[in-house]
């Protein structure tokens, strides 16, 4: 009885996700046409005036990178400006900043230290430009990036705000080589909701806004460590539109070790389920598009579906290793080669189904790396992302069920 | 403002979902309709091969025994239908109805097999070697699957030996002949080795000293481990000299 009630819910839950990726397939074939793979490198009629924040907290390794690569922009130089607010850093970041305030396009705010929130929230209320961006400092702009943003803004009085596609910014471990793959995925299913306002999240690694909409609907907010996602939230409940420019490039550097991915993606995943629960007025109402209708609900189910399949895999797994340990335990390892006969092949349902969602990950990360690098090639990434993934996002999701049961929130690293 | 999307879209993504989910399980029952036919193939020509050796050894009764075909290669096509009837309990269930009709008419050729081997052996005056095991799954005997593995590398060690192994509790009234035969009671796994029952676990070396045609195989085979061993320390010497 036991056994059957827990395969049916997760027949529920497979077929909850088939009919994502269906939806995302659909959604494909609808955006085909407007997926152009590169920059159009044209000059704009209008140059719209524009300020990118950089809110710092000891990022002295990185800042430097990231202020050059945005005074490397192809934009109008009296036309970009750059704030780099140093949050109360302990080490050289200011020092570093300081040594780019000769160059009139930039300047820099030292304050204490209050958070992402209250860096950039120092900033905005000093800027007067059109367009406002935010940069974290360990991203780096593609220099075509701010033309392609502000080309969409120019062609679409409605847009309040536009993400860029974000890559993994030379990956070398393991760890970041499979951020690497899980960011392309990540970029083609971010196009793919663009359109139908399902995105959550302006991220900071460059997310520009026009200026009037902190004057509508305010400043950032702490939001459980994820000020990004509860402002696009904000946004969104405000019938503010945000979409996805996936011709402006913006590299970012993934955490090099599990421990340090295992802490953002705490703070990511803990974050986006408070916000969700803060937000749940949007859920499953029509008016707020697909955010309500698909993207708010998976993100606080897809955790339970994701763990649950894990489960199971890991309960398969578990029986098979006990049974071939009792077998060695029993006649010891064996010595003779596993033959190949096609009538063992796994053919049930649920291995159907699998192989099902494994061509179409696949396929979406094709067309993900098609986005990020204007054609595919195959790579180890995606080794590492399809066998990785799987068994290391339970550690954080787990932990992230926990703080919440629990009520513990998490640190930024 | 938001962009709506119609109901259309949400019900077109539905019925594509149910197509492909309900196409999996259709997909999935068709490949075992199609190892339920391969096992019925199989399960055919064994039939027709042991009515084949049956005949033949009617047909030879006062010729050489040597002359009848009934070898161990038979016994590999056996125990290759066991592996896939076992695989096929484990995908659809012991309670599916295709899967019991398999197992039924296996449990058959086996003891016609079984009946073979002892009149063929009993002509040419040799003691076949044969294990029977009894054997549940339904979760009431905790060693069955360790038996099952023992057993399993006892007929890759000596291909020789003929294992025919019994569902306790399939409802075929040969099958309980042959409990009642040799008395088989409910405390499983159970063995018959040379006539008698053996209840409980078994290891590797427990069913070679069970079995004295086993035990002569297994000292045969040391003997001869041991001479090659020999033999090429032997030649490894006169080399170095």
């Amino acid at each position: 009885m036991i056994p059957t009630i827990l395969t049916s819910i997760l027949y529920v839950f497979l077929f909850v996700t088939l009919y994502l990726q269906v939806f995302f397939i659909i959604t494909f074939f609808e955006e085909r046409e407007g997926l152009a793979l590169a920059p159009k490198k044209t000059k704009l009629s209008y140059y719209p005036s524009t300020t990118i924040i950089i809110p710092c907290w000891n990022e002295e390794k990185t800042v430097g990178a990231t202020i050059r690569s945005v005074l490397n922009l192809n934009y109008p130089k009296n036309k970009l400006n750059i704030v780099v607010v140093d949050d109360g850093s302990t080490d050289k970041t200011a020092e570093v900043a300081e040594s780019f305030t000769k160059n009139p396009q930039i300047t820099l705010i030292k304050k204490e230290n209050g958070g992402k929130d209250t860096a950039l929230n120092t900033a905005i209320a000093t800027i007067k430009t059109e367009l406002i961006g935010c940069l974290d400092a360990d991203s780096f702009v593609d220099k075509d990036a701010l033309t392609e943003i502000a080309r969409a803004f120019n062609g679409d009085p409605l847009l309040m705000a536009a993400t860029p596609m974000l890559i993994i910014h030379e990956p070398k471990t393991i760890i970041q080589k499979m951020q690497k793959t899980e960011y392309h995925l990540g970029a083609f299913l971010k196009r793919m909701l663009s359109s139908s306002d399902g995105l959550n999240v302006t991220p900071g690694p460059l997310s520009i806004f026009r200026k009037e909409v902190f004057e509508k609907i305010g400043l950032y907010k702490k939001a459980h460590n994820v000020e990004d996602m509860e402002f696009a939230l904000r946004m969104q409940a405000n019938h503010m539109r945000i979409r996805n420019i996936h011709t402006a490039h913006v590299y970012t550097s993934g955490p090099k070790t599990l421990y340090r991915l295992y802490k953002q993606r705490l703070r990511w995943t803990y974050g986006t389920m408070k916000n969700t629960i803060d937000y749940r007025f949007m859920i499953f109402k029509r008016e707020y598009g697909v955010l309500g209708m698909i993207t708010l609900p998976l993100s606080f189910v897809g955790v339970f579906i994701f763990l649950y399949n894990f489960g199971f895999m890991l309960f398969r797994i578990g029986h098979t290793a006990f049974d071939k340990i009792t077998q060695i335990s029993v006649v010891g390892p064996s010595l003779t080669l596993p033959t190949f006969d096609s009538f063992f092949f796994n053919t049930n349902v649920m291995a159907i189904l699998w192989y099902v969602f494994l061509f179409i990950s696949l396929a979406f990360i094709w067309h993900g790396v098609k986005l990020a690098e204007g054609r595919f090639r195959p790579s180890m990434s995606i080794v590492y992302f399809i066998v990785l993934y799987m068994l290391i996002a339970p550690l954080w999701i787990t932990r992230t069920i926990f703080n919440l049961a629990f009520s513990q929130s998490t640190t930024w690293r | 403002m938001q962009t709506k999307i119609g109901t259309k879209k949400y019900v077109i993504t539905f019925i594509i979902t149910a197509i492909v989910f309900f196409g999996a399980i259709f997909t999935s029952n068709y490949f075992s309709g199609q190892r339920i036919e391969e096992l019925k193939l199989i399960e055919n020509k064994i039939s027709l091969d042991i009515l084949s050796s049956e005949t033949q050894f009617a047909l030879l009764k006062d010729s050489s025994c040597k002359a009848i075909d009934h070898g161990t290669a038979f016994s590999e096509e056996l125990t290759n239908l066991s592996q896939k009837l076992e695989y096929m309990e484990e995908t659809l269930g012991t309670k599916d109805a295709d899967v019991i009709s398999l197992k039924k008419y296996y449990s058959l050729l086996e003891i016609k097999d079984y009946l073979l081997v002892g009149q063929v052996n009993e002509k040419c005056g040799i003691k076949p070697i044969t294990i029977i095991y009894f054997y549940s799954n339904q979760g009431d005997c905790n060693d069955c699957k360790k038996e099952g593995y023992v057993l399993t590398k006892l007929r890759e060690e000596y291909p020789d030996l003929r294992i025919y192994s019994f569902d306790y509790n399939l409802d075929l009234s040969a099958v309980k002949t042959m409990k009642s035969i040799y008395q088989i009671k409910s405390s499983l796994p159970a063995l018959v080795i040379g006539g008698e029952p053996y209840y409980g676990f078994k290891n590797v070396g427990d069913v070679e000293n069970l079995s004295p045609q086993l035990k002569k195989l297994r000292e045969a085979r040391d003997k001869a481990l041991l001479e090659q061993q020999s033999a090429t320390t032997t030649g490894t010497q006169a080399t170095k000299q």
